[in-house]
């Protein structure tokens, strides 16, 4: 793999904006399943907010993404009030929202098929893995110094728009959660 | 019925700064209130009913709403059916709850996701007429004329943590439940109001099952 200089807009033009979307969600986690709804939505201030409940109104959790950082814990379950587990839907979602794309300290990296666009993180590096004259995202990685520890997809269409589908899968544990936009559900 | 809908969602949307809802007086005498209601609970085996339910998320100004179909029999029979705009399924039946997702079949044994089980029992308690019974809760009664909204404030803490009050809408005629509002402790609010009752109608054990 070879460095190659950085196409900023080739990774921007991929990012969801995600203005009020709604998603059917399960997460597996090992042997548990647990599904529900998710909406994403853009507040007023610019900042995101992630809320997740069940099918039947059960709150999970309500997470918040400062307008350029940031990140606030509105409200979570008791059972799911555990440091790691925020930790890991913060940088999850931090992910797919395209966050924290600091383009000074950005870099590529290029194959013989594909461009891994580098955004390092406080802690691990965001790939977005596109194909070489950028026409498509293929998937989006985060990963340690080693190795992936977790990749992310957006199957079907996105150019900007909401993912109509959006998966994430973490690969040192067994724990994968998939969304699925639902339409005539939220009113405002 | 309509009339009896409508002012349910008046009165979740009224819920002033002393507690009190608009167009309701509290009770001060609770008694025959309770003598009716346990008289109307015990004559009632089963329900079923459409039911909408509407979660406001109040900090986002949203609500999603979604509908389906409810099946309660005595004494421990639940059955929730949404049908729109998502599919998913929960049945409760002598403490197994079993919850189809989609394609995903899950059956859940008692004691094994508390909260859940929790959440499921106040349905269960609330269309049978056992709330009143439970120590868990403290309630206070009001009425207007085609109504009676019972407040429910949860005593215990893992339930404080989770709900600020939990309210039952009756129906005057005939002392049905016309819907439940569970209150979030966050300040968000799932509001279920049930339509087209029938009281006492044949339920198959099918609509039950937990293979």
């Amino acid at each position: 793999m070879q460095k190659i200089q950085t196409r900023e807009n080739c990774v921007l033009k991929f990012k969801p904006e995600f203005s009020r979307v709604m998603y059917k969600t399960s997460a597996d986690v090992r042997k548990t399943h647990i599904s529900g709804l998710l909406l994403i939505k853009r507040m007023p201030d610019s900042s995101i907010r992630v809320v997740f409940t069940n099918e039947m109104g059960f709150p999970f959790f309500d997470f918040g993404f400062g307008a350029d950082s940031g990140f606030t814990v509105y409200q979570i379950t008791p059972n799911m009030n555990k440091k790691y587990l925020i930790t890991t839907l913060r940088k999850d979602f931090e992910l797919i929202l395209f966050r924290n794309m600091e383009s000074t300290s950005s870099y590529s990296l290029q194959d013989s098929q594909l461009v891994y666009h580098a955004y390092p993180q406080q802690t691990g590096i965001n790939y977005y893995i596109t194909d070489i004259p950028c026409r498509q995202l293929v998937n989006m990685q985060r990963a340690s110094k080693k190795k992936p520890v977790v990749e992310a997809r957006f199957p079907g269409n996105i150019y900007g728009n909401e993912p109509d589908s959006i998966i994430i899968r973490h690969l040192n544990f067994n724990f994968t959660i998939s969304l699925k936009k639902i339409s005539g559900l939220a009113a405002e | 019925m309509t009339r009896s809908l409508i002012l349910a969602g008046l009165f979740f949307c009224c819920l002033n700064s002393r507690g009190q809802y608009a167009g309701f007086t509290e009770l001060k005498n609770a008694e025959s209130f309770k003598k009716l209601y346990i008289q109307s609970a015990s004559a009632t085996e089963s329900i079923q009913a459409d039911f909408t339910q509407e979660k406001s998320l109040t900090m986002l100004s949203e609500k999603i709403i979604s509908s389906g179909k409810f099946c309660f029999r005595k004494k421990d029979k639940l059955r929730m059916e949404y049908i729109k705009p998502y599919s998913y399924l929960v049945i409760l039946n002598g403490g197994k709850i079993y919850v189809r997702d989609g394609e995903k079949e899950t059956k859940i044994s008692a004691g094994s996701n508390p909260a859940f089980q929790q959440v499921n029992r106040i349905l269960i308690d609330c269309v049978s007429g056992n709330m009143l019974d439970n120590p868990d809760f403290q309630y206070r009664i009001f009425e207007n004329a085609g109504s009676w909204l019972v407040e429910f404030k949860p005593m215990a803490s893992n339930l404080k943590e989770l709900y600020k009050n939990i309210n039952i809408v009756l129906d005057k005629k005939d002392f049905t439940v016309s819907a439940i509002g569970l209150y979030d402790a966050t300040g968000d609010k799932t509001n279920i109001r049930f339509q087209n009752k029938q009281i006492n109608a044949q339920i198959p054990d099918s609509q039950f099952d937990i293979h």
